[in-house]
């Protein structure tokens, strides 16, 4: 796919309007998107999920920025939609390295919903 | 004082596409196996691994035979040989113009490919070579067909025929290309005064027709004349209907434009834009382009 574009570069800009917690992956759906409106080529979909783990051990995704500030270590994972690998791992906080798979098969589940959320967006552009 | 209209952005309801969408669209997104056989050959839009084709935007799957291809809604001109494309010279370097036209790289437009005012044929000397910029400047629009695609994806243009050039006075309009529908010819004179001009690369160039069918100069003359006021009224008109028919995803041909303008003609020009009356405009262009149809 890179030999579409010899001699490119390809730059994103983006824009923080309002921040109500879960910025990166904020920012990774959004860029998604852009990709996608202007047709560029990808090899595939990709997402980005927060998980917050809360003092008790329990996993939150997508937290608000209320919940990012009490909890005890923020997730965040870029995940492409090709068998849902892993892109990027972004932590900040400290967690045990089980918790740390539980909060990526959490984040993997989760990341169906977006990119169904990718299809059923493009759909509607699709027939209006 | 003119009065200025305003308006307050509100949720705008669906189009109702169901009663008049034909066929079922196979929309894929990037990363989804289109297939699994292996006897397709992959077009734009796709790439092939591990055995199994996928693709690389987001589209709708055309196939035609054997040859798999996924258009997305709004991309980048891709040349095939043989297009019609309208664009616009950047730059003037040694033996070649730069044209842009909508596509990744900027199409190149060589000096051996283009008619010399006159429509004589020779050979290209140096002093043709130092003369380019009185026959095309920067900034000038011309339409041109593909004749090759160089390696990278760039496109090389011609102008061997008296009907390419450069063009004078108009109106160009900037659209996605995938809007623009495939046809023989892409020079159409509409019955209703104008012409224009479906660049495959999505440049639409609207202009009042000449009177004579000119034979001169191999399209290098200018004509500066002064366009009369009802000519300008339907070149406007036209541009409207085009700019309806982009917001609703219509694609582009002589009929359908003309269908468009036909059904906008009880209305103002500068009304065509609002969002109530565009979508009467254009559900009646539909309807008489499915009864021509069916």
């Amino acid at each position: 796919l890179g030999v579409l574009h010899p001699r490119t570069a390809i730059t994103l800009v983006l824009q923080v309007l309002s921040d109500a917690g879960s910025l990166l992956s904020c920012c990774l759906n959004a860029a998604c998107m852009a990709l996608l409106d202007a047709g560029l080529p990808l090899t595939a979909l990709f997402c980005g999920v927060t998980c917050a783990l809360q003092p008790d051990g329990t996993i939150l995704l997508d937290p608000t920025a209320r919940q990012e500030q009490e909890a005890r270590a923020i997730l965040t994972f870029a995940i492409a939609s090709s068998e849902r690998k892993v892109l990027m791992a972004n932590t900040k906080g400290s967690c045990s390295v089980e918790e740390m798979q539980q909060c990526l098969a959490a984040a993997q589940r989760a990341a169906d919903t977006i990119f169904q959320f990718y299809r059923d967006s493009v759909r509607r552009r699709y027939s209006k | 004082m003119a009065a200025v209209s305003m308006r307050l952005p509100a949720v705008r309801a669906p189009l109702d596409s169901s009663a008049l969408r034909g066929g079922e669209k196979h929309l894929v997104a990037p990363g989804d196996t289109i297939t699994t056989d292996t006897g397709y050959m992959r077009g734009h839009g796709t790439y092939v691994e591990d055995d199994k084709l996928i693709a690389s935007v987001a589209g709708v799957v055309e196939r035609v035979n054997k040859l798999v291809c996924v258009r997305a809604l709004k991309a980048r001109y891709n040349g095939e040989i043989g297009d019609i494309v309208v664009g616009r010279i950047t730059e003037v370097q040694q033996k070649r113009w730069k044209v842009e036209t909508n596509s990744r790289l900027d199409s190149v437009l060589l000096l051996s490919s283009i008619n010399l005012p006159g429509g004589e044929l020779r050979r290209k000397s140096a002093e043709d070579e130092l003369a380019m910029r009185d026959y095309l400047q920067e900034g000038d629009l011309i339409s041109a067909e593909v004749q090759s695609i160089f390696s990278d994806g760039a496109v090389s243009l011609h102008t061997r025929s008296l009907k390419y050039g450069k063009l004078a006075q108009g109106v160009l309009v900037q659209v996605s290309p995938s809007l623009v529908k495939r046809q023989k010819t892409h020079f159409h004179d509409l019955p209703c005064g104008a012409s224009v001009i479906l660049g495959n690369n999505g440049f639409i160039w609207i202009y009042p027709t000449p009177e004579q069918k000119d034979d001169e100069a191999g399209g290098y003359t200018t004509n500066l004349e002064p366009v009369p006021l009802s000519d300008r009224e339907v070149i406007s008109r036209l541009r409207n209907c085009i700019m309806a028919l982009v917001t609703h995803k219509m694609m582009l041909f002589d009929t359908s434009i003309l269908y468009c303008y036909e059904a906008s003609l009880p209305h103002q020009i500068k009304d065509i834009l609002k969002p109530e009356v565009t979508e009467e405009i254009v559900l009646e262009a539909r309807q008489r382009l499915l009864d021509l149809e069916g």
